[in-house]
């Protein structure tokens, strides 16, 4: 099963120059950060939709289905235990069950799941070269922006290999799902470990090879893949200020907020 | 020839590489890893390098391009010239453009999510403009066969294609050496032609190639080769000088060539590079023999052993299994096999065949969506796990994938532990299982510190100490050296006859021949050939289809009329007709 994200079409949100896309990352992250309301969420959220469509990103949001689900679902129950304002639906122990604390808790599951679907939407369209030359653009030094879009890269292999292990010590009888939650976090111990040890072995087996091509021989490489600005990206650039703007304005204004704790 | 390794080499600027006395011992290791090594490499010449694990091989590549000592850290003396120009105080990306080094992890040295881009990686690198990358890319991927790809994934690309853009990334950058540690050690038979031809291509092209290697056979077409044995030069001339030295190359660690063996057994004085030329050899040495030639076309069909119809029942049955993974394509394909009690199996095929799915559905870890798998009649899939790990036990390709415990004894016990035995009877167990295992004197030590080879033997043990009836091993010889090969074999030959049936999955042909039964051969998930291992190698068609090629001295036995699956066994036949 591919583990990567990166969905190869040539819809012009794939061909964005690359400052753009990690601008358009920040952006989404920036106008879902100020909103509380669900209401108010839905402009971004209507983007992204529009994005996914067009973009033909819903085979990656299909795979991650139960992980949105479950962000929403928990952090709408979780908040009723902490916000307690508004007058009382149902009477449950611990839960405070309100109009406000509904509202309030579904609209922080909305925000965590758009955050999520930033996050994929970016990785849908953005290869790993085009995160480093964004990032590059954007003041990060070569190193650090290498590094972090390796990461992308490495994370894959790294599961690979623990589903490996896994399977490994369940067939020398080891079971992973004895006892309570703590217990069973340490249960993971036979995992960790060989993950570990192999994680550090290809990390130092990569920064051979990297430097074996050259890595470190300049500290501004050149880049074989040409990102010409056009005229899609600034018009781009305007729509996602006017996001960003729109968004700080539902939160100046209000009409994003809901209220603080009690 | 030259086996003095302290007399230093006087290096003309001509020369591609030279090496003048060095010496480097890892920060503390107690040894030397290379000790006064030196030769030069004339420019256009292919040096085969090869040697046991430890031997210092993959030392001397680290060197030849400043990993060591500017990333592994040690004490080095000595002197290294690429191309006339010394390498002193070089960092490693600064020896990039002289030295092209081409791994054996091939996952560890892509970087990129295109063909392309991953060839122009260096050339971005060393600040090369993009005009030049442009001119560069195309010819670099047309030398290697991959035209075509440029828009590829390289992850999506096969073992033998992964190998091939390393080295087309490396030749853009047109370096005047490079270096190939082991690049074929974890590729299937296909991936291994294709590399192997492709080093071919490069040397007939007149590239400086430096190429590390374990099998013998691959290096033959070298131009010389070098033989490393605990840091220093055993050997080094040319393959006919250095393969004829079998007493030596077996003191080494190294498999000498099979028919260069052969020959010698017979009282030939020759080195063949190939099957005709000992064909040629032996016929001039023994004339009688041609009688038995019988104007035998190489692939004209030899009638196979009749194999004894078994009767004993089957302790594995697999019945009509197929299995495909999510949204993937069918892995397994209407699977039907019997494994009996006692048996050594060995299951052969490309890599993406099924053979790992097919021993996964075994023990397992993977549930047929069709058809169901028996263990000694049981239906596997209402066993208990504890009752399937005492029936049949699985060995993964890399023992570092279950290695974690802080000392061996604890590794091995582990199993048992968690089936609740008393301790007892688990100390008894591994007592027993480390004996098995030739690790009884390690019971303390660090699995961590231990040599490949030892992992390898631990992870055996480990799962032995449940005292399975079958053990599927998942290629138990990758990475090791012919030494720690044959060692390993002996101790699941040893296995087999106490009486545990043997699955192995491998891609080694020697390994076949020499030590199962029978052969399953696999393809896109069907069971393609299943059948004695005399049977097998005789279905030509068959092998060339599945890129297996048979042991040379079973190629060489048949141009003789008969069918020998090792050196002993030609040399008796010989013997016996002459």
């Amino acid at each position: 099963m591919p583990i990567y994200l990166y969905i190869d079409r040539g819809t012009f949100v794939h061909r964005l120059h690359p400052t753009v896309k990690v601008f358009a990352l920040f952006v989404m992250f920036w106008s879902v950060y100020w909103v509380d309301q669900p209401i108010a969420l839905l402009p971004v959220g209507l983007v992204m939709l529009w994005i996914a469509q067009l973009t033909d990103s819903w085979p990656n949001f299909y795979r991650l289905r139960w992980l949105f689900g479950i962000l929403v679902f928990t952090t709408t129950i979780a908040w009723m235990v902490f916000y307690r304002r508004g007058a009382v639906l149902v009477n449950i122990p611990v839960f405070h069950v309100s109009r406000l604390s509904l509202v309030f808790g579904f609209g922080r599951g909305i925000k965590l799941a758009e955050l999520l679907a930033a996050s994929v939407l970016f990785l849908s369209t953005t290869k790993i070269e085009e995160f480093t030359y964004g990032l590059q653009r954007m003041r990060v030094p070569y190193r650090v922006s290498f590094a972090i879009s390796l990461s992308f890269r490495l994370v894959p292999l790294f599961i690979d290999s623990a589903v490996t292990i896994v399977d490994a010590q369940r067939l020398r009888g080891y079971d992973f799902n004895q006892g309570g939650p703590l217990e069973r976090v340490r249960r993971y111990v036979p995992v960790v470990i060989p993950v570990f040890m192999g994680a550090l072995r290809k990390a130092n087996n990569m920064a051979m090879a990297l430097e074996a091509r050259g890595f470190g021989f300049s500290h501004e490489p050149t880049t074989f893949i040409e990102y010409p600005v056009t005229r899609t990206d600034v018009v781009a650039f305007v729509f996602l200020i006017g996001l960003g703007t729109m968004n700080f304005m539902f939160y100046w204004t209000g009409v994003g907020r809901i209220g603080p704790l009690k | 020839m030259k086996t003095d390794a302290q007399i230093p080499v006087a290096v003309p600027a001509a020369h591609a590489a030279s090496i003048e006395g060095v010496t480097f011992t890892y920060h503390g290791a107690d040894r030397p890893a290379l000790r006064a090594v030196s030769f030069a490499q004339a420019a256009g010449e292919t040096i085969g390098v090869m040697g046991a694990s430890g031997a210092g091989k993959s030392t001397l590549a680290k060197c030849l391009n400043r990993i060591v000592p500017e990333f592994e850290d040690g004490d080095f003396h000595g002197a290294i010239c690429i191309a006339g120009e010394p390498l002193e105080h070089l960092r490693v990306c600064d020896v990039a453009p002289k030295v092209g080094m081409v791994f054996q992890d091939f996952e560890s040295q892509l970087f990129s999510t295109n063909v392309a881009h991953e060839v122009a990686f260096a050339m971005e690198q060393v600040g090369m403009d993009r005009a030049e990358m442009d001119r560069r890319i195309m010819p670099a991927l047309e030398a290697v066969g991959l035209h075509g790809f440029e828009h590829r994934d390289p992850m999506s690309l096969s073992g033998g294609e992964k190998q091939r853009l390393a080295i087309a990334s490396v030749l853009a950058l047109r370096p005047s050496v490079i270096v190939l540690d082991e690049p074929t050690t974890d590729l299937d038979p296909e991936g291994r032609a294709e590399v192997f031809e492709l080093i071919a291509k490069l040397r007939a092209e007149g590239l400086s190639l430096i190429v590390i290697e374990h099998e013998s056979e691959e290096l033959r077409a070298a131009d010389r080769i070098i033989v490393l044995r605990e840091g220093e030069v055993a050997a080094d001339g040319p393959p006919a000088e250095v393969f004829a030295r079998t007493e030596l190359l077996t003191a080494c660690g190294v498999r000498p060539p099979g028919l260069g063996r052969a020959l010698e057994l017979l009282g030939i004085d020759a080195q063949p590079k190939d099957v005709d030329e000992a064909l040629e050899a032996i016929l001039k040495a023994y004339p009688r023999l041609a009688k038995t030639l019988i104007e035998r076309s190489p692939d004209a069909p030899v009638k196979p052993p009749p194999v004894a119809a078994s009767k004993s029942p089957a302790f594995i049955g697999i019945e009509n299994v197929s299995f495909s993974y999510a949204d993937g394509p069918r892995v397994l394909d209407s699977i039907d096999l019997k494994v009996e009690a006692g048996e050594f199996l060995a299951i052969v095929g490309q890599n993406g065949s099924g053979k790992t799915t097919l021993a996964k559905h075994i023990v397992g870890l993977l549930q047929p969506a069709t058809g169901r798998v028996t263990i000694d009649g049981k239906d596997r899939s209402q066993m208990r796990p504890a009752e399937t790990a005492r029936a049949v036990a699985y060995v993964f390709q890399n023992p570092d994938h279950q290695i974690f415990a802080a000392t061996v004894e604890d590794e091995v016990a582990f199993g048992p532990r968690n089936f609740g035995l008393a301790e007892d009877e688990i100390r008894r167990r591994c007592d027993e299982a480390l004996e098995a295992v030739g690790l009884q004197n390690e019971r303390q030590s660090d699995p961590f510190l231990l040599s490949k080879g030892e992992r390898q033997r631990l992870a055996v043990a480990s799962v032995l100490v449940l005292r399975p009836r079958m053990l599927i091993l998942d290629e138990p010889t990758t990475g090791l050296d012919h030494r720690e090969q044959l060692r390993m074999m002996a101790l699941v030959r040893d296995l087999n006859r106490a009486g545990i049936a043997i699955v192995i999955i491998t891609h080694t042909p020697w390994l076949v021949a020499e030590y199962a039964r029978r052969v399953v051969l696999m393809r896109k998930g069907a069971k393609i050939f299943d059948g004695g291992v005399r049977e097998f190698f005789m279905q030509d068609e068959l092998l060339r289809s599945s890129s297996f090629r048979a042991p040379e001295i079973t190629e060489l036995s048949r141009r003789f009329g008969t069918l020998a699956l090792n050196t002993d066994e030609f040399v008796a036949w010989v013997k016996g007709r002459a």
